[in-house]
């Protein structure tokens, strides 16, 4: 045989080798024939003689390689043909360059997961001992309870860091446990944030003045922007003016929505007639929610002279 | 095949790691001579095929290095050799193996023994 036979044969061989072992997933046939063919040149080289002889057909050549390379690992490594497109995905986003380049950042981020982390301890801490506590995202510092929190908050950033610092040498059962508690924290907190009561926009800004307590104060639901009267019998009422126990206009918070004030004959505004004449910042006019009524006691009904006629009248 | 190949095939799927190991332990080689070696030492009947693929299997279970040497006649040959991996699954199966291979032989003497009584 000369050495172009021998290439041709070889070149033959191989390809005939891979065809048979096409449907392994790629990145295994890629680890298992990555030098086949320097391997059969090898053989080729030594002995002489067409390889076919040498090493049997090329489909059972193919057939003992799958057995000895996926013996050991034949189930475990193949994936379900359903999730092929997935594991091609997989594989393509880990080999992708943006990827490695996230992989290599994020280590850098890590301590400022574990401060962040022990500030949601804290926080979550905090929120299991006191429930009902009207828990915001940063403690008020000029009371007792707001300065505990923050020393809290303290050690626990300390404590986490100090976890975070020597967690490289746990061993695997320990890691696992620790990246489990991690993801419970980040969870239980998203939980925590979601429920705390949102920072009321005035308590950043401070724009009400003390005549003008914002009605708000007394909702934990949230702001009020406006307030729609209506009649015992569900009729809607206009230019209500509202008043509070000492004789002062209620006013309500200050919302994104443009309002217009009914201005008295002295020229000034009327800022407690209900409900407000509002128009979103895109033009539209605000409309007024829908609501449920009360069912009125049947008596109470009767004797409103506009209320509709109850279904089944006592007197 | 005659019958006894197929035995000697089967019973050395079991035990290729072991040997291929063994080999490598002694020397750093690559995969052709592998298969030399081994039918030097009188494995006669071990595939080609299955040195190769158990040759990748243990490069990509972490327990061989590799590195490419580059020769004058001939394609450039991959060498492979054991590392600390490697030796440490060496000793664990080479204890396996004289274990088992003890049991064995205790067996098959006894069987022996009973059949010249």
């Amino acid at each position: 045989m000369t050495s172009n036979d021998q290439a041709g044969d070889v070149a033959t061989y191989a390809a005939s080798v891979r065809a048979a072992l096409s449907d392994l997933p790629s990145d295994q046939a890629e680890v298992l024939l990555e030098d086949l063919e320097d391997h059969l040149r090898e053989i080729a080289a030594d002995a002489g003689g067409p390889l076919a002889e040498r090493l049997g057909s090329p489909e059972q050549y193919a057939q003992e390689l799958r057995a000895a390379y996926g013996a050991a690992q034949a189930g475990s490594r193949r994936p379900e043909p359903a999730f092929g497109d997935v594991r091609r995905v997989v594989t393509w986003v880990a080999k992708s360059a943006w990827y490695r380049e996230l992989r290599a950042f994020l280590p850098q981020l890590r301590p400022a997961w574990w401060v962040l982390r022990g500030y949601l301890a804290a926080l979550i801490l905090t929120a299991a001992f006191s429930p009902g506590y009207n828990l915001g995202p940063i403690p008020d510092p000029t009371t007792k309870r707001g300065l505990a929190e923050i020393l809290a908050a303290g050690v626990a950033i300390w404590l986490s860091v100090r976890i975070g610092r020597r967690s490289h040498n746990l061993p695997q059962g320990a890691r696992f446990l620790a990246a489990s508690a991690n993801v419970l924290i980040a969870f239980i907190a998203v939980v925590v944030l979601g429920n705390m009561h949102s920072f009321a926009y005035s308590e950043l800004i401070g724009t009400t003045t003390p005549e003008q307590q914002p009605f708000a104060a007394a909702f934990a639901a949230g702001q009020v922007t406006n307030i729609y009267p209506y009649s015992q019998d569900g009729k809607p009422l206009t230019n209500v003016l509202l008043y509070d126990q000492e004789g002062r206009p209620i006013t309500v918070d200050k919302s994104e929505a443009q309002t217009t004030y009914p201005v008295a004959a002295d020229g000034k505004a009327i800022t407690n007639a209900y409900p407000l004449t509002q128009r979103h910042v895109n033009g539209d006019p605000v409309v007024a929610p829908r609501v449920a009524f009360p069912p009125w006691p049947a008596a109470t009904a009767a004797a409103n002279p506009t209320a509709s006629p109850s279904p089944s009248p006592t007197h | 095949m005659n019958q006894a190949e197929v035995d000697t095939t089967q019973l050395l799927k079991g035990v290729l790691d072991l040997a291929v190991l063994a080999v490598l332990a002694d020397a750093d080689s690559y995969g052709y001579d592998v298969v030399r070696r081994l039918r030097d030492n009188g494995l006669d009947h071990v595939g080609d095929a299955s040195v190769y693929g158990t040759l990748r299997r243990l490069y990509q279970a972490g327990a061989l290095n590799s590195y490419v040497v580059p020769s004058d006649e001939g394609p450039h040959r991959k060498y492979y050799g054991l590392n600390n991996r490697g030796r440490k699954a060496l000793d664990q199966s080479a204890q396996t193996w004289a274990s088992l291979s003890k049991a064995l032989n205790h067996l098959l003497n006894g069987r022996n023994n009973g059949h010249d009584k």
